[in-house]
């Protein structure tokens, strides 16, 4: 535990500025991205061996608290590739080492750029979804029951 | 390792060298490469689920549709081939940074690859059988 503690701490307080900060962001978001996909793989694999596990886990994946997880993995993913493809041009163009800084700033900059309108886009289809939801009398935060897609049952 | 090229740009000089060829280089590799496939491929995967389509209107019908053309399948079969060993060799090097015995490394990069193994096979076979005759 002690060790976590310092590792985080001095990840923050390492003199290493932006380029220190996109290591640590490509760590995080990569981290993030793979907890994601490996339940992902797992649940959609679901969709050939067991096909009512699978649709309730769409239904529940539908929640808004999932929801906002997936707002998550789409930063995760948007910035883990832009600052990939930085770090894969740096590495075989040693030569632009000296813009590190720029580049980073340049990945940030796109970053928001492609990010701001997707969560805006996927931000409000929940919302739709939720208020669909609620003029039908139900409730988006409801978990869903598995005995309702018995239907799927194999 | 002799340098092959040397050449100074201004404050630092850089330096080409051969190396020889060792799975860490070929995993280095795998990293940049399966990296710029998935540029394409997991950006473009996000766009069709969450930009063109939403995963509030998911359902099994939708997958069917998806997994009715060989192209689409095959499209998911090579970004789970690229995701899943880049994500697991990922881990491994940040878990490398903070494990100071080599064997105890070696023995969690056997696990992490055998779990890459054993995902990517029940994952290949349940795209490749996925039938959307079956879906009700």
């Amino acid at each position: 535990m002690s060790s976590l503690i310092l590792t985080v701490r001095e990840s923050i307080r390492y003199r290493g500025r932006s380029g220190q900060y996109s290591w640590m962001a490509h760590r995080i978001s990569g981290l993030a991205i793979l907890f994601f996909l490996v339940i992902h793989v797992w649940d959609t694999a679901n969709a050939y061996f067991w096909p009512q596990a699978y649709a309730w886990s769409l239904a529940l994946f539908k929640n808004p608290l999932f929801g906002l997880g997936e707002v998550g993995v789409m930063a995760a993913v948007l910035y883990h590739a832009f600052n990939g493809i930085r770090i894969t041009i740096l590495d075989f163009k040693p030569e632009w080492w000296r813009h590190q800084r720029a580049s980073s700033l340049i990945v940030w900059g796109l970053f928001f750029i492609a990010f701001i309108p997707a969560a805006i886009l996927m931000l409000g289809s929940m919302i739709g979804h939720c208020q669909a939801l609620a003029a039908a009398g139900d409730n988006c935060l409801r978990i869903p029951s598995f005995s309702e897609f018995a239907q799927y049952a194999r | 390792m002799a340098a092959l090229t040397e050449k100074p740009t201004g404050k630092m000089t850089v330096r080409l060298v051969e190396l020889d060829r060792s799975p860490e280089r070929i995993g280095w590799l795998f990293m940049r490469l399966s990296g710029v496939a998935m540029l394409i491929l997991a950006v473009g995967h996000m766009v069709i689920q969450h930009i063109l389509n939403s995963s509030t209107d998911l359902t099994l019908q939708f997958v069917a549709v998806q997994w009715s053309s060989w192209g689409w399948k095959a499209y998911d079969i090579f970004l789970l081939w690229m995701a899943i060993p880049h994500g697991i060799r990922g881990l491994l090097t940040i878990l490398k940074d903070y494990i100071h015995s080599p064997a105890l490394g070696r023995i969690i990069g056997i696990l992490l690859a055998l779990f890459v193994i054993a995902t990517v096979i029940w994952a290949t076979i349940a795209i490749a059988l996925f039938d959307p005759a079956m879906v009700p």
